[in-house]
Formats: C-alpha cells, structure tokens, sequence
C-alpha cells in the first residue's frame, strides 16, 4: 500500500485523554498501512503534538463547535498540504459536525467510518432506554432533566446516591442533594440540558470497546475490566475480561442497531445482569489496550473505510493486564511556538 | 529594573518570559511597540514611531500605546 | 511605505487557550458589508444607528420554504401568522401577502390584524386573557377563538346566548410532549382529564360546539418527535370528542415553536449543526398526523410558527461609541444598542458580523449595550480583533421576539427599515422623538415649572 495520511483528533494525552494518541499508535503498527499521522488539536498544548514517533505532523484546528466552514476549510487546508486519506474524529464534540456533513468529506476525498445520525442519537443519554431494550439488557432507573426542579424531583425519586451527568461529557457522583444541585448547575453552564440523573447500581464495571461495519457484523470487539481508575475515573489499570453475557450484548448492539464504526460501551455487571451505562460513539482512549491483545480496532477499521480485505475479527484471551504509566519527554519552546503562531508543528 | 529588556522577542509575534516563564502572543504593531519600550523610548516617541511605520493618526497612535502600557502592567510586565 | 495600521494586541498564552483560531483573523472573524446588496455604511448614513434591517427576500423565502415543506406532504396546510413574534405591519402584511392568516393573543394584536385589512375569519385568537369586548367582537367577525380556561367558556357562553346562535370554538390543550418546561398554564391539560372535563362542559352548556383543536408546546423545540408525540395524542383525543359528544374536528393546531438558526446560550454546538431543518419537523409531524388519522379524514392542519419565519430575516446594526478596559483588563466595547433592542439577548448568543475587515489578533471582549445597567450585556466573551470607534457591529438573527418585546428604557427606539426584493430601502417604523415618549403623559397644573425653577 502506498503511504497512507490519516487525521487523528483528540491527542491530548492529559490526565484525561482522548483516544488520538492510542489510535495513532495502533495505526503506526500496522506496517501494512504505512500510516502517516496528522494529528488534530484544539490547544498548543496537547501533548500529541509534541510526540512525533507518533504523530508526524499536527495542526491546530478552528473548534468545531464555531462556523462548520471555517472548520472545513480547514481539513481542505490540511488535504491539500499534506494530502488527507482517511478522518478517525474522536472527540465526542466534534462528532456531530462530521455526521451532518459527511457527503462533503467524501467529496473532498476523505474516507470516514462513523456512525449515522441517527445511530448518533440513539447513544445520547436521553435514549438509552430505547437501547437497552434493544440490546436486551437493563439501564439503571434514568431521568432526563431540564430544571432544577425535575432534578431536585429526580433525586427524589431515585434516592440518593445518584450519578448526575451532562448531555455529552462528564458524570459525577452525588451524595447529597446540595451536592446534585451544584453538579447539575455546573453540567449546565458548560453543556447545556438536559441533564441525566441516575440511581447508581452497585457491581463491576466492565467495559467493551468494538467496530462494527454498519451491516450487523463485527470488526472486533474486546472486553476489559478497569482495575484501577484515577481520580477522574479515568482507566489506570486494567484486565480483559470474557464476560458472555455483556460480550452477547454488545454483539446484539451491532447486530440490532446496524452500528457503524467504533463505540464503547460502559457497563455494570451484577453476577449474569448487566446494566448499560453509557455508550460512546468512538474509540475509548485506552484504544490501545485491544491494539495490545491483537485486536487492532482503528487499523481494522481503516481497511474497512477503504474497502480493503482483511480476516475475520480475531479472538483475544482474557487475562492481560494493562497499565498505563507516565513519562515525560523534554523539548524546546520552538515546537510550541509554531503551534501557537503557525497553527502547524512537524 | 526594566523588566521588559529580559523578554525574548521572535520575530513570530510570540514573546517568552524567562523570569516568569510566561508566554505571550503578540500582533505585529504590539511588536513595535514592545521593541521601542524595551529600547527606552517614551510612549510619545513610540506613537511617533508607529505613525511614521503604520498609516495612523497620531491620535490613534497616542491612545493606542497607552491602552498597550496598560495590558503590559496587567500582565506583569511594565 | 506604510504599512496597514492594526492596534497593538498582546495576548497572554493560557493552557486551554492556545488555538490560534481563537485569536485568527481569518477564522473567526466574520464582515459583513451589505444587507441584500445595500451596503451598512449608506444605510447608516441615511437611517442612523442603531438600525433594525430586515430582508424582504430572506423572510419570503423562508415562509415558503417552511410552508412547501408541510404542504408538499400534507393536503391541507395553513399557516397562522403569530403576532407577537413581530407586529410590525409591513412584517404582518408580507406574511399574509404569502398566505398566511393572522394568530392573535391579545386584543391589541387582534385590533392590528383588523386594522391591516384582515377579515375575522383569518384570525385565530388564542391566549389567557381575551376581554369580553374582544370575545364579543371576535365571535361577530367569525374568529376562530380557542378557549384557554373555563371562565372564558362561560363568558363566551354568554356571547353564545346573547347573539342567539350556537359559536363554534376551539380548545387550547396542554400535554405532555416530552418537552420540558411544559407549557401547563396554557389551556386545559389532556392527560390528566381536564379537557375531556372541558368538553363535557362545552357539551352540556348547548351553546358551544368544539370544532378544533389547539396546542403549543413551547418555544426553541429541537426535537421533532416531540411534535409528532403532540399531534398523535391531539388527534387521538379529537376521536375522543366525536364518539363522546359528537363534536367533529375541523381542524388541528400545533402551535409554533419552531427553532431559528440562532445559537441559544449555553448549547455548545453550532446551529448548522445543533438544528433539525425544518423538512425533518415536517416529516415527523405529517407522517404522525397521516398515521393517526381515519382513512379520508383530511382536517386543516394549522401551524402558527414565528421564529423560524422571521428571525434570519432582522439584522441590527449598532456602531461602537466607546473601547475601554475592565479592570481585569478584558477588553470592552459599547454599542449604541444592547439589551433594550435585543430582548433576546437573554437567550441568544448572536452571530456578530464587522463591517469590515480589521486586522490583527482577537482579544477576549465583552460588548455592552447603552443602558445604565449591569443586565445590558450583548455578548460577555466574544474573540475580536481591536476595534476603533464608530466600528459596526451587525447582530443576526434578530427578526424575531425583538420589535415586540424591546424596552422604553432611557433610549429612543431606532428606524427599522426593510430591504424589499427590488433592492430599495423602504421605512417601516420610523425612529422615535421626544413627542412619541410624551404623548401619552399629562403634567397637573400645580407641577408646571416656572422658569426652570
Ligand atoms: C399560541 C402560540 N402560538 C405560536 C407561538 C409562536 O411560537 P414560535 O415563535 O416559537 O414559533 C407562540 C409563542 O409563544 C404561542 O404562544
């Protein structure tokens, strides 16, 4: 295969990361692919941008929460200088604009491979009900709120302690109604409504990351448990993991909902009962962990926007252990610098 | 001391502080400016100096520079 | 030779912060020259700042984009022009001009349909509080009234007994559509009985017959499945009437509520992005309504949309009057126009477009209005480039909500003027003076001033 350049967004590997640098690191494994990465950023900082085993090449991107336009003006920029084969987005936020202007890639010559709209919004978190029955499994008891008052009636209604979670990003825990009030207030500023407030069950949380192809069958998915999280619940530790019954479900997610493209699945598992909790239309950032056990989700995924052969999903054993650790990489200001006044680094 | 004679100026519009580490980015009149003030020069002659460079009114220029001392002492520059 | 002058920016660097698109002229700045091809600079220098402009070809446009999308689907579709969004009469005129019949709240707005030339029977009268004159008058002119609450039924059992004839009348319904807040203070709730109990009363009193059915479930809904929940339970409780009291449903009203292209605060995605177009609202109502009607019924399928209609079509221009520094050292401008002309700056972040190219690096500002209070914020933190006095701004979309609901408050209300199709520029409310503020007053005698004193 030729070499192939492939944007990667969300490589800000902080103390909360997004997938991008686990994407590109799987993709730079697959020799088959040649990959050269281009990776997309949204701060001068994003530590991605600074990683150039992995990323060879960064621009700074308008944020796509402003015009569309400028925003593909952009990706025409980037194309044309460095030619642009294949888009991973993978931040939650920048989903939607993609989604509602994936003819325009395609006609720009960028293959995608993402979920539809309306796939999009079944994963919303006022939805999943629908899902869960769907995927034949069970939610926790849910309320979508749009004022304080229906929360503080949610809280209420579901006792205390409840999760109370924004409509695309962060969850936190409340122990107290005070606690809930101010969360919610928070959520709201940042996100807007509705805010989704539920009961906590009590069991493990095991999570699945996976592809499918849009027509009920599987690129590959993989189970793990978290053994240890930071103090943003972000995966520190982990184990994969074979549990049947949420294995069962996620395949029944891609066969019943025809998914395309990567998703996570978070969910909770009491004995044979799993709960769903979350599902993230995206590749979670420990992406890499299923790279590590032989499962190379975003190379799997590349091949198949591009209509390439590839076998079928290979299998993993559960019991490898994952560990994220620090480490640190010293350069100087001159990289920083052209991010902040070129917008291009590399 | 003349805080502003330690800044490290690029050409770029980015300026570095290594006493502080802080970094900023400038505009290219805000450059100008910053040289003359790093150079000395009051802010009459630096008004002077952009309307000799820019097309500006003096009046312009005048203000201008004092809304810019003014965001130096905010940062901690001047 | 000199070169181009931009003010002198330094921007202190902040983790989080670092996206040169934040601060680069050529993405986030947005020029706006022209209105419909007239430029901003002769329409201020002929009308003034600030200025409300609207654009005759965008309001035609979008009502008959809006009304193709339903009627294409649907085979008997009227739109109800909703008042209170916009009176002016030039607004007014152009909506029925396209077809539109008028939908009135008050007895104000139903004296300015009037006065436009519009017959009773084009008007739909709704809201809390219709006077007895106003009912009175409404039920003469053949008024469709939808009855908000079980008083107004007795009064206009009253008008029923003294004009001596049974008065058709519809029924204003609140539900629940899945849409928060819901709207319950507005006529009678379905869920819980109330309306059926209504009906029951309509039916017994012998003077009123229920010949439609009316709803709306809020304002800004982004969702279109929430109308099709609507309109799937007012058909099912229209069938309801029929088998209970025989009362046979001519038509069904689904309000308005529509969202326009306008950013609300608070949503992080852009409009173009966050906002169904108006064909998805469409689809999922007339395939609701068709899936829930008996085959061959084709009641009137009313839509009394405001927003989505006219907001795109109002611009305001202001001029910048003054640039100063917060004492945090945020960069500050104030307008000539704020919150008093923009009621739904409360609401809205605007698009705000320059009237021409300023260089140089963006700065986090605040635009403030004129008023002499705190509240007056157009946009608390918005990426500009430095900008010189007289500078003008161009705030869109204001077309709607903003003409009915601006405020008196210590400031003349401007010169609104409309860009016809034809390219001139027409006055369609002339600024205010003193005399307009003064007329209404009376000073007593004893408070005359003598000489100043
Ligand atoms: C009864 C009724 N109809 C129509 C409207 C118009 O709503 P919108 O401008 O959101 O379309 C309103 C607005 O409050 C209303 O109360």
């Amino acid at each position: 295969m030729k070499d192939l350049a492939i944007g990667v967004s969300g490589i800000n590997a902080v103390d909360n990361p997004g997938p991008g640098v686990g994407v590109a690191r799987s993709l730079k494994e697959a020799e088959d692919l040649n990959a050269r990465i281009i990776g997309l950023a949204y701060d001068a900082m994003e530590p991605g941008i600074y990683m150039d085993w992995v990323v060879d090449r960064s621009f700074i991107m308008p944020y796509p929460s402003g015009d569309g336009a400028a925003y593909f003006d952009r990706l025409a920029f980037i194309r044309d200088q460095q030619g642009l084969d294949v888009l991973i987005p993978n931040l939650d936020a920048e989903l939607p604009l993609y989604l509602k202007r994936v003819g325009e890639l395609k006609d720009m010559g960028i293959a995608t491979f993402l979920p539809s709209m309306e796939q999009f919004k079944l994963r919303g978190k006022d939805k999943l009900a629908e899902v869960a029955e769907r995927m034949d499994i069970k939610l926790p008891k849910t309320k979508v709120c749009t004022s304080l008052d229906q929360l503080i009636a949610a809280v209420d209604e579901l006792g205390l302690p409840v999760m109370v979670k924004g409509s695309f990003y962060k969850a936190y825990a409340a122990y107290t109604t005070t606690q809930a009030v101010s969360h919610f207030h928070a959520l709201v500023a940042e996100w807007g409504y509705p805010v989704i407030v539920q009961s906590i069950v009590s069991g493990e949380e095991l999570n699945v990351i996976g592809v499918g192809d849009g027509a009920g069958g599987s690129l590959g998915i993989v189970g793990i448990k978290k053994i240890s999280v930071t103090a943003l619940g972000k995966i520190w530790t982990g184990v994969t993991i074979k549990h049947r019954p949420m294995l069962d479900a996620a395949n029944r997610f891609i066969r019943e909902l025809k998914w395309r493209g990567p998703f996570e699945l978070e969910c909770i598992v009491k004995g044979d009962d799993v709960y769903l909790i979350e599902i993230n239309p995206r590749f979670p950032a420990w992406v890499y962990f299923a790279t590590g056990v032989g499962v190379n989700l975003p190379a799997r995924l590349v091949r198949h926007a591009l209509g390439v052969d590839q076998p079928l999903a290979p299998d993993y054993e559960a019991g490898k252990l994952f560990v994220r650790y620090s480490y640190e990489l010293v350069t100087d200001m001159v990289k920083f610098q052209q991010a902040v006044t070129r917008g291009e680094v590399g | 001391m003349n805080r502003l004679s330690q800044l490290a100026l690029s050409d770029e519009g980015f300026v570095f502080d290594p006493q502080t580490g802080d970094s900023f980015q400038v505009s290219e009149t805000g450059m100008a400016v910053l040289r003359a003030l790093k150079e000395g020069r009051s802010d009459e002659e630096t008004a002077q100096q952009l309307v000799a460079d820019f097309e500006v009114s003096l009046e312009e220029a005048r203000r201008d520079c004092t809304d810019f001392r003014g965001q130096l002492k905010n940062f901690g520059l001047a | 030779m000199k070169r181009p002058y931009e003010k002198p920016v330094i921007n202190k660097l902040r983790s989080g912060l670092m996206n040169k698109f934040g601060w680069s002229p050529a993405y986030a700045r947005k020029v706006r020259t022209a209105i419909d091809g007239v430029s901003v600079d002769e329409l201020c220098g002929q009308f003034g700042s600030p200025l409300f402009v609207y654009s005759e070809r965008t309001a035609r446009r979008t009502y008959r984009q809006m009304f193709n999308a339903f009627s294409t689907r649907y085979p008997n579709v009227e739109f109800g022009w909703s008042y209170k969004t916009n009176y002016l009469q030039a607004i007014c005129a152009l909506m029925h001009q396209e077809g539109s019949i008028a939908e009135v709240v008050s007895a104000m707005e139903y004296d300015k349909a009037r006065l436009l030339g519009i017959p009773g029977e084009k008007i739909i009268f709704n809201g809390p509080h219709k006077p007895m004159a106003a009912l009175e008058k409404a039920v003469v002119e053949g008024a469709v009234v939808n009855v908000d609450n079980l008083d107004e039924i007795v009064d206009l059992e009253t008008v029923a007994k003294k004009l001596n004839r049974t008065v058709h009348v519809g029924m204003r319904l609140n539900l629940d559509a899945g849409i928060y807040p819901q709207w319950s203070r507005f006529g009678f709730n379905l869920e819980s009985g109330q309306a059926l109990d209504a009906a029951k009363r309509i039916a017994r009193g012998g003077r009123l017959k229920l010949n439609g059915l009316h709803c709306h479930i809020g304002t800004f809904i982004m969702d279109p499945q929430a109308y099709a929940r609507e309109i799937t339970k007012m058909v099912k409780f229209g069938y309801e009437l029929r088998e209970a009291f025989g009362f046979e449903m001519e038509s069904y009203d689904i309000g308005g509520g529509f969202p326009s292209k306008s950013r609300l605060k608070g949503v992080y995605l852009p409009p173009e992005v966050a906002i169904p177009g108006i064909d998805e609202f469409a689809e999922a109502i007339t395939h609701a309504f068709s899936e829930a009607l008996k085959p061959g019924d084709f009641p009137k399928l009313i839509i009394e949309s405001g927003r989505a209609v006219i907001d795109e079509a109002g611009y305001l221009i202001t001029s910048i009057v003054a640039a100063k520094r917060l004492a945090d050292g945020t960069r500050a401008y104030v307008a000539d126009g704020g919150v008093n002309l923009l009621f739904t700056a409360f609401w809205y972040k605007f698009n705000v477009e320059l009237d021409r190219e300023v260089g140089g690096i963006n700065e986090t500002s605040v635009i403030y209005g004129p008023l002499c209070m705190n509240i007056d914020a157009i946009d608390e933190g918005i990426q500009l480039p430095p900008l010189k006095r007289g500078t003008r701004l161009i705030f869109s979309p204001v077309g709607a909500y903003n003409n009915t609901q601006w405020l008196q408050f210590i400031e003349y209300r401007p010169n609104v003027v409309l860009v016809t199709e034809s390219g001139e520029v027409e006055i369609i409310r002339e600024a205010e003076d003193i005399t307009d503020i003064q007329r209404r007053e009376r000073l007593p005698k004893h408070l005359e001033l003598k000489n100043g004193k």
